[in-house]
């Protein structure tokens, strides 16, 4: 143990004087060499992040953490203070900013899901029940809602008779994330014979799953790939929709005997995802339909 | 009265035409009350001993003895001379039918109380003796006729001598027992019969009247009945209350026959059976006490018995642990010694070498550095054994409470968590395996954790609440020690399906055994159900009956009360008194 913080010191001593050493030589900066040597994506702004959150000036450090509108004086008072010449590099500013565009909105994203997750599903708010109401009209159209509270909330995969109970973990991100996915073309029927008609319960265990990748920072290497400039709600429902898709597939896959499997499927596919994401240019959904137009970055 | 009563128990079976006797016999008075107990058949009276005894036929009748010896014999039966039914006799013949001992008994106590209460009539009854009417006459004779005019008792003798002129030979003499009653005077005109009886309510001390008192007397103008017919109402009434007497009496010696046969049920004893040849033998009956004592007898000997196997089996396993251990340990000295050898040769060569001129040592290096290599990776090996293995010599016992040994600091322990979606047992399972509170989310399918707690170790299974998930619940049953049924105390409307789920479960016969821990989640909620109130509503005295149960209040948030539930379930899984081995 000793042996270990006194090798993490000596490494971070290291590394200063290394690139202390190399600026001197190549006359760049980290962040240019960063810069440079990297694709745009993941791979770039993961590297940037880091980087500026080790670093010992506190503008660096506090630069991930700033307000979207305030980038560009953050990104001229880094140029300043490292002395870069923006003439002779007129292609860093732009990077710099992309890949703080990203960071910064992947911080705001975090708090959004944090924000809507932390908001209780009210029987009293009236948004909340339309968006109820909406939901059971586009998972089965054509079928009336006897009542509120009723049985049938069972058919579409809610634990009782009142589906405000199945939202007390998830909020209403659980609820945004279903209604977002029953509104694109679904293969419904299929999808609920596969996982014992649970749909809405498995959506919200989804939910749970994405949510907990975004928190652990898992997603970054995805979102950073996907959204060029801020990561934002949508992206976060494209990949809880994508999630859901390969979830799917991954079921029939496993083909296990009954639902009461569910969990360990679902510790299996959370492991292939996290090994997924951990490869930087990977992008969790370059051939989803749904979000296509992002994967071209 | 109480002669006449008497008298018409012993003889309701003709009681239409012995009532003319009967009327006769209670007109001798309170002094001829112990003469009234007679034989049907030859009107003796039955005495307590001696020809007269009264004995019992089979259909109830009452006949003396001597008649009895004299009744015709139909083969070995006779025949009851009032209904004709038949009544066998044993080896000893008419000695064999039992006395009439309530009737005996009767007799008994009427002679006693006739002899105490009548002392003004002992003169007139004392000085004839008991039965035998003096003759007139001659004081030495009995009398045997009566003779209606002279109104004079006469032994036949007499009756000739004293009747032998021609005057007298008319009158009418009769046989003794058919002497008419002798007309009582009136005490105020004594010239005059009583005739009436008076109605009146304030004459009931003296209802007796002649024609004088009637017409002139003190019972002038009052209400009356001729006497005859008011005696002849008397009497029925009497007989109509003798026939109660008779079934009350019927009623008593019933069920003192049925105490006998009780008592005997109970004591058991010798009893005359006869087998299929018809030779009779005793034979030892077992009466109830024995049975019991015998019952009690093999459920403590069943007892016994299961805890000498279950001995036996604790002994065996803690003998497997041991010979197990003792096999390892050896294995591993045996170990120690080879290494050791080894060691101590890897040594012998070095000095070898150490000895050797300088080119050997140099042809030995490899030699010696592959024997430091391979001593090295054993010394490696050995810290690592050491490290991981403490070598203790203790072997901690617990005892579960089916007496079931286990060895080990740790005892496994498997539990369900059940009850309706949205109640908290993923949260409490959390919060229990990480002290931490878990988002909330509907769990599908199960969760499986393992908590240590004290010296056990809780296996516990959690699974999902939803309506679907319900029927699955019982894959989970398969030897599971314990149920904890989470209740959500916030939500009112629920309890009733929660408690339909609970009635479900109960029946279940996995679960016959299991212990059933119930949790009262979510009461840091404000308006939550008290444990009372929720033990109130799920009428849990009532629906746990016969198991052993409790209800705990909890708050899976801050973790408050969980732990009281695991200390009662390690209770009851842990015999008392060795929890705190570990």
């Amino acid at each position: 143990m000793v042996v270990q913080v006194w090798l993490y010191f000596y490494c971070i001593c290291l590394w200063r004087c290394f690139k202390f050493i190399v600026r001197k030589l190549t006359g760049r900066c980290e962040l240019q060499r960063i810069c440079y040597k990297n694709k745009p994506g993941a791979g770039r702004t993961l590297k940037l992040e880091s980087s500026l959150k080790s670093s010992k000036s506190k503008l660096l450090q506090s630069a991930v953490a700033v307000h979207p509108e305030a980038i560009e004086k953050t990104i001229e008072d880094i140029l300043t203070l490292k002395k870069v010449n923006v003439d002779t590099n007129p292609q860093l500013a732009v990077s710099l900013q992309a890949c703080l565009l990203q960071i910064v909105g992947y911080r705001n994203l975090t708090v959004e899901v944090e924000k809507l997750r932390r908001e209780a599903y009210d029987s009293d708010n009236p948004q909340h029940e339309e968006m109820l109401l909406t939901l059971w009209k586009m998972l089965k159209p054509g079928v009336p809602l006897e009542a509120r509270v009723s049985k049938q909330w069972c058919e579409i995969g809610f634990q009782g008779d009142d589906p405000k109970t199945d939202f007390r973990g998830m909020g209403l991100l659980g609820l945004y994330n279903l209604a977002k996915i029953s509104k694109m073309e679904w293969e419904m029927k299929k999808f609920d014979k596969a996982i014992g008609y649970s749909f809405a319960i498995v959506g919200i265990n989804i939910t749970d799953l994405a949510y907990n990748l975004l928190i652990s920072g898992a997603l970054k290497t995805h979102l950073y790939n996907v959204a060029p400039e801020a990561p934002s709600l949508h992206h976060f429902q494209q990949t809880f929709c994508f999630l859901m898709h390969e979830f799917h597939k991954f079921w029939i896959e496993e083909d296990p005997v009954d639902i009461m499997e569910f969990n360990r499927v679902r510790n299996k596919f959370h492991k292939r995802i996290l090994k997924q994401l951990q490869k930087t240019d990977m992008a969790l959904c370059p051939h989803f339909a749904a979000s296509e137009s992002l994967v071209n970055v | 009265m109480a002669g006449a009563a008497a008298a018409a128990v012993n003889r309701l079976g003709s009681a239409g035409s012995r009532m003319e006797s009967v009327s006769r016999q209670s007109r001798t008075g309170p002094g001829g009350a112990v003469k009234v107990l007679e034989c049907g058949v030859c009107e003796d009276v039955f005495t307590l001993q001696g020809d007269k005894v009264p004995r019992l036929l089979l259909c109830g009748h009452t006949v003396c003895h001597d008649c009895l010896t004299r009744l015709p014999l139909h083969g070995r039966a006779i025949r009851c001379p009032f209904d004709r039914q038949v009544t066998e006799l044993g080896d000893s013949g008419v000695w064999g039918l039992k006395k009439n001992f309530a009737l005996l008994e009767l007799l008994e106590r009427l002679q006693n109380g006739a002899s105490g209460q009548s002392g003004s009539s002992e003169e007139s009854v004392g000085g004839y003796g008991e039965s035998i009417v003096r003759c007139d006459e001659d004081e030495a004779h009995v009398a045997s006729v009566y003779c209606t005019v002279c109104a004079t008792h006469l032994c036949a003798d007499c009756s000739l001598h004293t009747h032998s002129t021609k005057t007298l030979a008319k009158h009418r003499r009769v046989p003794l027992a058919d002497k008419p009653y002798e007309k009582t005077l009136c005490t105020q005109h004594q010239v005059h019969a009583i005739e009436f009886v008076c109605l009146e309510d304030a004459c009931q001390t003296s209802p007796l009247m002649c024609c004088v008192c009637k017409e002139y007397g003190k019972h002038q103008g009052h209400k009356h009945a001729v006497l005859e017919t008011e005696a002849s109402q008397i009497r029925a009434s009497i007989l109509d209350m003798a026939h109660c007497i008779r079934s009350f009496t019927e009623e008593i010696s019933e069920y003192s026959r049925k105490l006998t046969g009780i008592v005997q049920q109970i004591e058991g004893g010798e009893q005359i059976v006869e087998d299929g040849i018809g030779m009779a033998h005793t034979e030892h009956v077992p009466g109830t006490a024995e049975n019991a004592r015998s019952c009690v007898r093999a459920y403590f000997s069943d007892l016994h018995e299961t805890l000498c196997r279950q001995e036996e089996m604790a002994l065996s396993v803690v003998d497997a642990h041991v010979r197990e251990q003792l096999i390892w340990l050896r294995q591993q000295q045996e170990n120690m010694t080879i290494l050791l050898s080894e060691v101590s040769t890897a040594c012998l060569h070095c000095e070898k070498a150490l000895q050797q001129d300088d080119c050997r040592v140099v042809l030995a290096k490899q030699e010696i550095t592959r024997l430091l290599e391979t001593l090295q990776k054993q010394q490696q090996q050995f810290t690592e054994l050491a490290d991981h293995i403490q070598i203790d010599a203790s072997i901690p016992v617990t005892f579960t409470k089916d007496n079931r040994v286990h060895i080990g600091p740790k005892m496994e322990i498997r539990v369900v968590t059940l009850g309706l979606d949205g109640a908290g047992k993923t949260t409490i399972l959390f919060k229990l395996k990480q002290d931490e509170f878990m988002q909330p989310i509907p769990t599908i399918g199960f969760n499986v954790e393992t908590v240590e707690y004290k010296n056990l170790k809780f296996t516990i299974w959690d699974v999902g609440g939803k309506h679907k998930l319900r029927p699955l619940w019982k894959h989970y049953y398969l030897n599971t020690q314990a149920v904890v049924f989470v209740i959500d105390s916030s939500h009112r409307d629920r309890v009733t399906e929660a408690h339909s789920e609970l009635a479900k479960l109960l029946t279940e016969k996995e679960l016959r055994d299991a212990l059933l821990l119930i949790f009262a989640n979510k009461q840091d909620v404000a308006g939550a159900l008290s444990v009372e109130e929720m033990t109130e509503l799920l009428s849990l005295h009532k629906l746990c009956c016969g198991r052993s149960w409790y209800i705990q209040g909890c708050d899976a948030r801050s973790g408050m009360g969980l732990y009281d539930g695991l200390d009662w379930l390690s209770r009851q899984l842990v015999a008392a008194g060795v929890l705190d081995v570990a």
